[in-house]
């Protein structure tokens, strides 16, 4: 690139423009004269063209990546959801919307449904608000040693779903575990459970990981975006004596939201993966499956079961539900952006 | 000049990309035959195929014997095969969460072997089939289809069976039950001293228990009716008789099972066992391995057992578990995989593979056998007590049933009570049924 020192107005001495757009630009604002106007309208095309060009061939391997491992493979779901294929033979039948309309028969497939939705609602509704408050507290109450605090509630983040699942396998051990054994220490042995054992409750001891392991990027990410919101309109609502927790609702909540309405949708969509993968780390969908989702399902069909199409159609459901569930909340979340 | 710069990286990147794609190329040139076998790293390790491998190739100098092998071969050998790149030995068994073998099975895609049983040995005098223990080959297990082709080759047997601690019951003076209600009478001796009598690892560890149980209650005939999903087999006494004794046994099941009868906690259930805490699992001779660096009670000693008869001087069966050998259809070099397969029942592979305690399915291993299997072995010598062998038969993919999990998984709510025996035989019946339909 070549450079431009920036000649003085109405110079006509531009000869040597160099083959920068960004120059080719300068140029034609800062010389009027006829020649170089010209000059420059006469290559402006001609440079535009390679330019795409450049940009196109640029953009290929990343297009092409896309294609083949993004694009292909999605359109095969939706196309695979309508045979019948044990995932080898070379003999595909084609059932069109079979394996749908068994779906609805299939109670372990409602079960899992019904489970997804469960999780998806409790801990997608518990980050969100202890994030939002935890965020809160450590931006606005200066509280002491926050910086510890906010790498211990980030350090899960970081750790893999095996750690993870080992990690509570002893907190929930139902004999020497850390949960029971502290509430047989509070002399509350009442409360004690099988966590990974009791059908009813295994559910959320699943979903109190994924919070776990949540909790602190969203955190981190709320306290980002509330420690741009000026210090003025605080100082100003203290003046007028709101509340703390009026200056959070007044304040805090109408300015980030354009980022709570985004961290809202990606959580939705990866919780749908973080439940498939915990669960099969935790519990295997056990027992009995009481804690199946429905990605630990389709891989159970798929291929355990080698019924391939009937797993591809789960795969269909779960892409068009995350897709309407995204698309609702980012929907009812959507408001007038406020600059402060 | 930088465009054909551009352009030339573009073509270097998306050449490098497919290049990366299509690795691997063609195997059998200068005359050579490139055999590829794939296998399963197990309990036994892999030691043992190096080995086999190198003495096969230093007697057959024409053949060079490619081993892939892995403890997750599935996930290696699959994207290979579905691009049509298939191995043309594979030793993996069935009941794996991939169950590679399974659907291989059901798509009929597996090369039929029967001709191996009248090959003669690389070396020896003997046939394949003459070396081969009776009864080994004709069940579900090695001709999956119920006729008399064989697809799938004995590889090594194991016994399964209750485990329990030999030193606790000599300590105790108890004697390890007969039948089922000495079962339930010593269950109820060894809850007075706050012993549970049953525990299991993960309900699927309940294979080895319900088909020998099925057998002992009903016979071969009935085992074979259920695994053939006969029309209503679940609505016979047989069937409720079998799945009441479970039930009962189930009622005996240490507290801790469920909740640590998951993948992350099973050891804790087998754990059981060792600490004196449970008097019996479901369990094969792995565990002596897996369990090898545990701690356990004073004077733990491993010992095995046949289910109990379910009446006295009945019938008592024992789950054998066979590892498979098998070759695809679609696999290059089938002769050559063959003539591999013959030579791996030779006494020289036995011996290598005994070495590692895999044992093989051949006349005369017992001799080659370690001192803690033969103590394992000694079960089938017994003459009230017989193999069984087998699984339930293959039908064509029926979405959304497996009869395994209906059959095992729902002992987890049997012992928690979310459901109740008459529940969990309409289930099977339902599941048997649908099985049928798509087998027939």
């Amino acid at each position: 690139m070549t450079t431009l020192s920036t000649p003085p107005p109405g110079s006509t001495n531009r000869t040597s423009a160099s083959s920068d757009a960004s120059d080719v630009f300068e140029a034609s604002k800062q010389a009027p004269s006829a020649a170089s106007s010209r000059r420059g309208v006469a290559r402006v095309p001609v440079r535009r063209r390679g330019d795409t060009r450049f940009v196109l061939a640029c953009l290929l391997p990343a297009l092409v990546l896309f294609a083949v491992f993004m694009a292909v493979p999605t359109v095969n779901v939706f196309r695979m959801s309508l045979y019948t294929w044990s995932g080898f033979s070379p003999d595909m039948r084609f059932v069109g919307l079979d394996n749908f309309r068994r779906l609805f028969d299939d109670d372990q497939f409602v079960r899992a449904f019904q489970n997804t939705v469960a999780l998806l609602v409790v801990v997608t509704v518990v980050t969100m608000g202890m994030g939002l408050f935890l965020a809160a507290i450590m931006t606005r109450q200066r509280l002491r040693g926050r910086n510890l605090y906010r790498f211990v509630l980030y350090i899960p983040n970081v750790l893999s779903v095996v750690v993870i699942a080992a990690t509570f396998s002893a907190v929930y051990d139902q004999e020497n575990g850390l949960l029971n054994g502290a509430l047989r220490l509070l002399s509350l042995d009442g409360l004690q459970q099988v966590w990974l054992g009791n059908q009813k409750v295994v559910l959320y001891s699943v979903a109190i990981a994924m919070l776990w392991q949540s909790l602190g990027y969203y955190m981190v990410l709320y306290m980002a975006s509330m420690s741009s919101v000026p210090e003025e309109l605080y100082e100003a609502s203290a003046l007028d004596g709101a509340s703390a927790a009026r200056q959070f609702f007044a304040i805090t909540l109408p300015l980030i939201w354009q980022s709570l309405s985004t961290t809202l949708t990606f959580f939705i969509m990866s919780a749908v993966n973080l439940s498939f993968v915990l669960v099969r780390a935790m519990t295997g969908g056990g027992p009995d499956g009481s804690s199946e989702v429905l990605l630990s399902y389709m891989y159970k069909q798929a291929y355990t079961n080698s019924s391939y199409g009937y797993g591809m159609a789960i795969g269909v459901v779960i892409f068009a539900f995350s897709f309407l569930v995204s698309l609702l909340v980012s929907r009812a979340t959507r408001r007038e952006p406020l600059q402060f | 000049m930088r465009r054909s710069l551009v352009l030339t990286g573009t073509a270097v990147t998306v050449l490098g990309l497919l290049a990366g794609c299509s690795a691997g190329g063609s195997g059998s040139d200068s005359g050579r035959t490139t055999l590829k076998v794939a296998a399963l790293e197990g309990g036994y390790g892999r030691d043992m195929y190096t080995q086999v491998i190198k003495a096969y190739e230093a007697s057959h100098p024409d053949i060079d014997v490619q081993l892939q092998i892995s403890k997750s071969i599935e996930d290696e050998i699959t994207p290979n095969m579905k691009a049509g790149r298939y191995p043309d030995v594979v030793v993996l068994g069935q009941g794996r969460k991939a169950a590679l073998t399974e659907t291989l099975v059901k798509d009929k895609a597996l090369e039929d072997l029967t001709p191996v049983l009248k090959e003669r040995i690389p070396g020896e005098d003997t046939t394949v089939g003459d070396k081969l223990t009776e009864g080994i080959v004709g069940n579900l297990n090695t001709n999956p289809y119920g006729t008399d082709q064989t697809y799938l080759m004995p590889m090594y047997y194991a016994p399964t069976g209750l485990f329990y601690n030999k030193g606790l019951f000599e300590e105790k003076g108890w004697k390890v039950p007969g039948t089922w209600d000495e079962m339930f009478a010593l269950g109820d001796t060894a809850k007075k001293q706050g012993i549970p009598l049953f525990t299991y690892p993960t309900a699927g560890y309940l294979d080895s228990y319900f088909f020998a149980l099925l057998a002992d209650v009903g016979g071969e005939r009935f085992y074979t009716d259920v695994m053939t999903y006969k029309k209503d087999v679940w609505k016979t006494a047989n069937a409720r008789k079998a799945l009441d004794i479970t039930t009962e046994l189930l009622g005996h099941a240490a507290p801790a099972t469920v909740g640590y009868a998951n993948e992350q906690d099973f050891t804790k259930n087998q754990q059981l066992v060792l600490d004196d805490k449970a008097l019996f699992m479901p369990n094969g001779t792995w565990i002596v391995g897996e369990m090898a660096e545990a701690p356990r009670a004073d004077g733990f000693q491993w010992g095995l057992t046949p289910l109990p008869a379910v009446t006295t001087g009945g019938k008592r069966y024992i789950t054998t578990s066979v590892e498979s050998v098998w070759v695809p259809t679609a696999a290059q070099n089938k002769d050559a995989a063959k003539e591999f397969i013959a030579y791996l029942y030779s006494d020289e592979a036995a011996k290598i593979f005994a070495k590692s305690n895999a044992i093989q399915p051949v006349e005369g291993i017992a001799g080659s056998l370690s001192a803690e299997n033969v103590e394992f072995y000694k079960v089938y010598e017994d003459p009230s007590v017989a193999a069984l062998v087998g699984g339930f038969a293959s039908t064509a993919p029926v979405e959304g049933v497996d009869i395994k999990a209906t059959l095992f998984d729902t002992a987890n709510s049997i012992i928690s009570g979310d459901t109740t025996e008459d529940r969990w035989r309409a289930a099977l019946n339902e599941a048997s049924e649908k099985l049928r339909q798509a087998g027939g």
